[in-house]
C-alpha cells in the first residue's frame, strides 16, 4: 500500500500542492495528467529520491518521510524504478546493467546471477543481448532493458516513469502488455506515469489524474473514462476546450 | 560604473559559491576515503582509463618539453660556455616547475574535461538517480574512484614526465650544444639538485590532481539543462582547473621554497 497525505514540494515553483494519493497493494495504478503536473516528482517521492517539504509518505509499513539517509537507502532496495530517460549505465553492458541490482543488493552466486539475467532478458524479448552496449540499442530496446533491471529483483513496489515515451504505437502497446503481465505474475504494487493515456488505460486497475500538483480524480479506469470532472474529461478525451 | 559593482559582486559571490561547494565535496570524498567506502572495480577502471590511456600524450609532451628547454637555453649556455650546467638548469626547471605544470595542463584537457562530460551526461540522463534508486551512493561508486584515478594519474604521470623530459633534454643538448648525455646527467646528479627539488614538483602534482578532480567532479555533478548544460559544465571545468593549477602552483612554490 502506498499512501501520500498533504505532500508539498517546491523547486522554483510549487510542484506538489497538498497532494493526496492512495494506491492499494497489488494494483496497477496509472498516474496521468498534463505536462509539469508533478507526476515524475510523485514517483521520486515514493522512491525516497526526493524529500517533500511537508506531508507524509507511507510505503507499506514504512513512513518514508521519517527515514534518515541509511533508512532511505534500505527503503530503495524494496522499490524498482524505470526512469523517463531509462537511466541505463552506459559504462556497463546490457547484461551488467540487469545484473547490477542482483550483485549489489543480493548475495547470489555468479551462475545464479547469470541465469536470472538471461531469463529476464528473454522475458522482455531481448534474448542474447547480454554483451551489447546500451548506446547501440533502439529506444524501445533501452526501455525493455530498463524494465528488466527494475524487475530482476522482486521488489514489492515498482514505479514506471513514461515507460512508452518515444515508442511507436505497436511497441508501446506491447510494452504495456508486458508490464501488465509482469505485475500480474509478481503481484506487486505498480505506479505508472505515462502520456500515452489511451494505451495506459488498457492495462491499469485504477487511475489518478493530476493537475497543478494535486490528484483531482482518483478511481477505477472505467470511472475515469466516464468522469464529468472538467480536467479529467478534457485530458482523457483530448478536447481543446476546457480548463487545461 | 553603476552596473560594474553589482556585476563584480555577483562574480565574487559565484566564485565563493563554487569554492564552497567544492570544499563540501572534498569533505564528503574524504569521509568516504577514510572509511574505504568506494567501489574497487570502478577505481581500477578509472586508473586504467585515466592513467594508462594518458601515456601517449604524456610521452609526447614530456620529450618535447625537455627538448624545448635546451633549445631556449642554448644561446646563453654557449655564450658563457657553461655546458656542464645544462643538466642542472634543465633538471631544476623540469622537476620543480615545467614537468608538473605541463603534465597537469595536458591531463586536465584529456581527463578533467572528460570526467565532467561523463558525469554531466550521467546526471542529465538520470543515471545518478538510477544509482540512488538502487540504494547505491553515487559518491562512493563514481566520484571517489575518479578522485583516486585523477590524483594517482597526475602523480605517476609527473614522475614519468620528469624522467622523459630529462631524456628529451639530454638528447636535444647533444646535437645542439655538443653536451654528451653522460655530461648532462652528471649535471643532474652532481649535487646541485636534490631530493627536495623532486619532492617540490611531486607535491605540486598532488595538489593539481586534487584541484582537478574536485573541480571536474563538482561541475559534472552540478550539470543541468541537457546537452547544452554538459557543454557549459565542461567549459567551466577547463577554466576553473587551469585557474586552480596556476594558483596552487604559486602557493606551493611559496610554501616549499
Amino acid at each position: 500500500m502506498i499512501r501520500l497525505r498533504s505532500v508539498v514540494k517546491s523547486y522554483e515553483r510549487r510542484v506538489l500542492s497538498s497532494l493526496d494519493l492512495h494506491v492499494e497493494r497489488g494494483t496497477l495504478y496509472g498516474l496521468v495528467g498534463p505536462g509539469a503536473a508533478g507526476k515524475s516528482v510523485v514517483l521520486k517521492v515514493i522512491a525516497g529520491l526526493v524529500r517533500p517539504e511537508s506531508g507524509t509518505v507511507e510505503v507499506g509499513e514504512t513512513d518514508v518521510g521519517r527515514l534518515d539517509e541509511l533508512g532511505l537507502a534500505e527503503h530503495r532496495k524494496h522499490v524498482g524504478m524505470v526512469f523517463q530517460n531509462n537511466a541505463l549505465f552506459d559504462f556497463m553492458t546490457v547484461g551488467e546493467n540487469v545484473a547490477f541490482p542482483l550483485r549489489r543488493l543480493e548475495s547470489l552466486p555468479e551462475p545464479e546471477i547469470q541465469r536470472r539475467v538471461t531469463d529476464r532478458l528473454a522475458r522482455v524479448g531481448l534474448p542474447g543481448f547480454e554483451a551489447r552496449s546500451p548506446s547501440g540499442l533502439s529506444g524501445g530496446q533501452k526501455k525493455r532493458v530498463a524494465v528488466a533491471r527494475a524487475t530482476v529483483i522482486s521488489a514489492p513496489v515498482v514505479l514506471y516513469d513514461e515507460p512508452a515515451a518515444g515508442l511507436d504505437p505497436v511497441s508501446s502497446q506491447r510494452l504495456f502488455d508486458l508490464l501488465r503481465e509482469e505485475q500480474r505474475k509478481a503481484g506487486n504494487t505498480v505506479v505508472m506515469v505515462s502520456s500515452d493515456v489511451d494505451r495506459l488505460l488498457t492495462v491499469t486497475d485504477r487511475v489518478g489524474v493530476m493537475h497543478e500538483g494535486r490528484v483531482v480524480f482518483e478511481g477505477s479506469t472505467d470511472l475515469a473514462r466516464e468522469s464529468d470532472h472538467p480536467v479529467v474529461r478534457q485530458f482523457l478525451r483530448g478536447e481543446l476546450e476546457g480548463p487545461l | 560604473m553603476s552596473g560594474l559593482l553589482p556585476s563584480l559582486g555577483r562574480a565574487v559571490l559565484d566564485i565563493v559559491g563554487v569554492v564552497g561547494a567544492i570544499g563540501v565535496l572534498f569533505g564528503r570524498i574524504l569521509s568516504r576515503l577514510v572509511r574505504l567506502d568506494l567501489d574497487g572495480r570502478q577505481t581500477l577502471a578509472s586508473l586504467y582509463r585515466m592513467g594508462v590511456k594518458s601515456l601517449p600524450i604524456v610521452i609526447v609532451t614530456a620529450l618535447f618539453t625537455g627538448g624545448i628547454m635546451v633549445v631556449q637555453a642554448a644561446p646563453t649556455v654557449e655564450r658563457y660556455g657553461v655546458q656542464s650546467l645544462l643538466g642542472w638548469g634543465a633538471g631544476f626547471g623540469t622537476l620543480r616547475e615545467v614537468g608538473p605544470l605541463l603534465t597537469a595542463l595536458m591531463i586536465s584537457g584529456r581527463v578533467g574535461a572528460n570526467n565532467t562530460a561523463e558525469l554531466g551526461t550521467m546526471v542529465v540522463t538520470e543515471q545518478f538517480d538510477g544509482l540512488r534508486a538502487l540504494a547505491i551512493d553515487p559518491l562512493s561508486f563514481l566520484i571517489v574512484p575518479r578522485f583516486i584515478g585523477i590524483v594517482t594519474t597526475l602523480f605517476l604521470s609527473t614522475v614519468f614526465a620528469d624522467v622523459l623530459a630529462l631524456f628529451g633534454a639530454a638528447f636535444a643538448g647533444w646535437p645542439l650544444l655538443g653536451v654528451e648525455p653522460g655530461v648532462f646527467f652528471d649535471g643532474v646528479t652532481g649535487g646541485l639538485l636534490g631530493v627536495p627539488d623532486v619532492v617540490h614538483g611531486l607535491v605540486k602534482s598532488v595538489a593539481f590532481g586534487i584541484g582537478m578532480a574536485l573541480a571536474s567532479s563538482h561541475f559534472g555533478i552540478a550539470t543541468s539543462g541537457g546537452a547544452p548544460g554538459v557543454g557549459r559544465a565542461v567549459n567551466a571545468t577547463v577554466v576553473t582547473t587551469a585557474s586552480f593549477i596556476f594558483v596552487l602552483d604559486y602557493l606551493v612554490s611559496f610554501a616549499i621554497r
